[in-house]
This record gives structure tokens, C-alpha cells and sequence, in this order.
């Protein structure tokens, strides 16, 4: 235990900047994969065929390969296809998006799915356009449902962006790379890299709880 | 020619194999009160969702002030303006006030400014004993304070014809006399209403002309007093010996 404490007090800036790349990669994914998600979504509930297809195809091509291989694919084949520089560290994280955006896009679905069909007839039949249908009726109503299920999503892709680590893309569980390959204490700085992710999704995952709560009060 | 406002020819529409309507032939005039009564499962909802394209018709054409709207899906929201529609389940807005349920179409779609909206809803409230209720949410209201609530959010558009689908099924029987009296103030006005109901009582007295789907179609329609007091069709006589 004392080492543990020790090695906090001299590497503690590392594991720290490594906790704020973790939370960086973790808010842009979820960020801008509920927008992509939210894409998908509306492509999946399209009444033309194509949209459907292809976003069917997207979900469950990412829904049904590991996350990891995903990584690689997009770290090794993402710099030859675009016609710029593009670090590793960008890679990973359109990597990470994507990945994310399969999985948001069916929360946000299944959201919309739960909102009662009345409301959509309700709100065609005094003559709303789809848009307002959509934006002012059955939105609203979904992100009740949707809101605690991305919850738990934001906190599945913290602990997901540590398989960034196999690239060496700044965040937590490369701080402990590094850490351990020049002090040779894998147990102690392993110990400090857990005890960070746990109070990070302990605190967001009481902090959904209060949010939830909330959300039921209001209703 | 008189002003008719509605006609159907050849109407159809099926759900997968199961024929629901199999050509409803039919016109409204303006400011006719038409019941439609019959059986359960016989097609009177299916018909009257049609007439607005919340089901999409298998066959045929509905015409609105002489109109194909069928063929027209790109104004579809434009026609259900001037068609109002009532559920039977209510289908309020829970996320908004009552208030804000009448006026957002009314804002969104008509471009009216908010206070004007707001100060004609107030008016429509007042209409049906809801003023109060004006910055409650839905889920103070009882079962027929939502009812009169939906009416009055589709009163709100100025539609020209009114369409009640089963309006009082959902309701308490105590609850079912301020529904019904604010649709009879509403055809006294001279709306354009078409009723899909159970309440016969309420059919007879109010409507100028009675509908008879069984089996989806037309198989009887004339006045209240005469499809209630001398039925002709079998399937009408059979329909009214059992709920009368």
C-alpha cells in the first residue's frame, strides 16, 4: 500500500493527464456518436427501403465484431483512404464514434419505438408536418426513454476507450504503460489506474440516478 | 350540385390478406352530422382513418372539395389541417401544458403569433368548462377533460370537418355526457362532423344521416329515424336487435 501511495505522489501528473485524455475520448465519442447514432436511428426508420438497409447492415456489422478489431481496422486502414495526415490518436477515436453510433442508434430507437403510436397519429392528424412530428411530439417524449440507457452507454465507453491503450493513444490505462515500464510496478500502478476508473463510473453512475429520478419527478 | 365536401369511390384497404374495406362509395355535404355505426371489426375506424391518410387506402380515391388526396401525398399535412380528428384513446401531448397543446399546431404549421394563439385557445377552453385547467398538464385531467381537450386542439386548426373515432369508448359513463354535449354544441355550430359511436341514443338525435358498415361495406345508410325504427338490411336489423 505504501508504494501505491508513493508512486501517486511522484506519477500522479501522468495518471492525471491520462484521466483527462480518457475523459476526453470518452465525451467525443458519446458526443458525436449519439449524432451519428441519431443518423442511423432515422435511416433505420426510414420508409425507403435503402436508408433501412444500409443502416441495418452498419448495426449489425458492429454490433457483431469486437471493438478491438474494429480499432485495428480503422488505425490501419483510416490513413490510406483519407487524403491528409491523420494521427493515431484521431483514428481511435472515429473508430470509437462508430463503434458507439451502432449502439446509440438502436438506445435512441428503441426510445422512439416506446413513445405510444396515439401521439404520431395525434400529431399528423392536426396536420403537423413529419418534421414537427418528430421534433415536438415524439422526441421529447422518447429522450425520457433514451436518456438513461445513453447514460449507461457514456459510462460503457469510458471503460471502453482503455483498449485505446493498445495504441498508445493518451489516456488512463496507457498512463499505466508507462508508469509501470519505468518503475517496474505493474500490481501498484494497475491498482491506481482501477481505483480512478471506479470512482469516475461509481460518481457518473449515481449521478444517473439522480438524473433518472429527476426525469421521473417531472412526469 | 350540392356542396359536398367528402366522397369516397371504390375505397379499400387491407391489412396484409384481411380485407377491411371493400369499396366504400360515399359523399358528405357540408355541415352534415353523419353517425357510423355497425358492428365491431366491420371497418367504421378503418374508414374513418382513411379519410384523413392515417391508414393509407389499398384501393380507390378519397376526394376533399373535389381533391384526389390520395394522390397528393406531398400536401398530406396540409389536408389533415382542415380535417380534425378525435381518438378514442385521447392521445394528449404529455409533455406539454393544455395550453400549449391547442396552440402548437396552430404556431407551427398556420404561423399564428403565440399570444393570438394562445388568447383563441383560451376562447375554445372556455367553450368546453376547461379554463381553468389551461396551465395544468395532461395527467391532471380526468378522462373526459382530455377528451374535450383533444376536441379543442383540433377545433383549433379551423378544420372543416371533424372526425370522432369512437370518441366516448374510453371513458367512464360519468364522464361520457360532457363528451357527447360538446360534440352536439359543435354539430349545432354546423360543422362537418362524421361519428364513429356505440352511443345510439346519441346517434339518433344528433346526426342528419346514419352509416351502416358491417363486413367493409356500406350495406345500409338513410335517416336516424329510419334505419333505427325500419331497418331493411338483415345485417342492420341483426346490429340494432342486439344493442338496442
Amino acid at each position: 500500500m505504501d508504494k501505491v501511495i508513493k508512486l501517486w505522489s511522484v506519477y500522479q501528473d501522468t495518471f492525471l493527464s491520462g484521466l483527462v485524455g480518457t475523459l476526453w475520448l470518452s465525451a467525443l465519442t458519446v458526443l458525436f456518436g449519439t449524432l451519428l447514432g441519431m443518423l442511423v436511428a432515422l435511416m433505420r426508420m426510414s420508409k425507403l427501403r435503402l436508408p433501412r438497409w444500409f443502416a441495418g447492415i452498419y448495426i449489425e456489422i458492429l454490433r457483431g465484431t469486437p471493438i478491438l478489431v474494429q480499432l485495428y481496422f480503422f488505425w490501419i486502414g483510416l490513413p490510406k483512404i483519407v487524403p491528409f495526415e491523420l494521427g493515431d490518436t484521431a483514428c481511435i477515436l472515429v473508430a470509437l464514434i462508430i463503434n458507439a453510433s451502432a449502439y446509440i442508434s438502436e438506445i435512441i430507437r428503441a426510445g422512439i419505438n416506446a413513445v405510444d403510436k396515439g401521439q404520431w397519429e395525434a400529431a399528423r392528424s392536426i396536420g403537423l408536418s413529419e418534421f414537427h412530428v418528430m421534433t415536438r411530439v415524439i422526441l421529447p417524449q422518447a429522450v425520457k426513454n433514451i436518456l438513461p440507457a445513453l447514460c449507461n452507454e457514456f459510462i460503457s465507453t469510458i471503460k471502453g476507450t482503455s483498449l485505446a491503450s493498445v495504441f498508445f493513444v493518451n489516456e488512463l490505462t496507457t498512463s499505466y504503460k508507462t508508469v509501470q515500464s519505468v518503475t517496474f510496478l505493474a500490481l501498484q500502478s494497475l491498482i491506481i489506474v482501477a481505483i480512478i476508473y471506479f470512482i469516475l463510473n461509481f460518481t457518473l453512475s449515481k449521478l444517473l440516478i439522480l438524473l433518472e429520478r429527476r426525469l421521473m419527478n417531472r412526469d | 350540385m350540392i356542396d359536398e365536401i367528402i366522397r369516397t369511390e371504390g375505397l379499400k384497404k387491407n391489412f396484409g390478406k384481411l380485407e377491411v374495406l371493400k369499396g366504400i362509395d360515399c359523399s358528405i355535404r357540408r355541415g352534415e352530422v353523419v353517425s357510423i355505426i355497425g358492428p365491431s371489426g366491420g371497418g367504421k375506424s378503418t374508414f374513418l382513418r382513411c379519410l384523413n391518410l392515417l391508414e393509407e387506402p389499398t384501393g380507390g380515391s378519397i376526394f376533399f372539395e373535389g381533391e384526389d388526396i390520395t394522390k397528393q401525398k406531398k400536401r398530406i399535412a396540409a389536408f389533415r389541417r382542415k380535417i380534425g380528428m378525435v381518438f378514442q384513446n385521447f392521445n394528449v401531448f404529455p409533455n406539454m401544458t393544455v395550453l400549449d397543446n391547442i396552440t402548437l399546431a396552430p404556431t407551427l404549421e398556420l404561423k399564428i403569433p403565440k399570444a393570438e394563439a394562445e388568447k383563441e385557445a383560451r376562447e375554445l377552453l372556455a367553450r368546453v368548462n376547461l379554463l381553468d385547467k389551461a396551465d395544468e398538464y395532461p395527467r391532471k385531467l380526468s378522462g373526459g377533460q382530455k377528451q374535450r381537450l383533444s376536441i379543442v386542439r383540433a377545433l383549433a386548426m379551423h378544420p372543416e370537418v371533424m372526425l370522432f373515432d369512437e370518441p366516448t369508448s374510453a371513458l367512464d359513463p360519468e364522464m361520457v355526457k360532457e363528451v357527447l354535449n360538446v360534440i352536439s354544441d359543435l354539430a349545432k355550430s354546423g360543422m362537418t362532423i362524421l361519428i364513429v359511436t356505440h352511443e345510439m341514443a346519441f346517434a339518433r338525435e344528433v346526426s342528419d344521416r346514419v352509416l351502416f358498415i358491417c363486413d367493409g361495406i356500406i350495406t345500409e345508410e338513410g335517416r336516424p329515424d329510419i334505419i333505427f325504427n325500419c331497418p331493411h338490411h338483415p345485417s342492420t336489423i341483426r346490429f340494432l336487435s342486439q344493442v338496442l
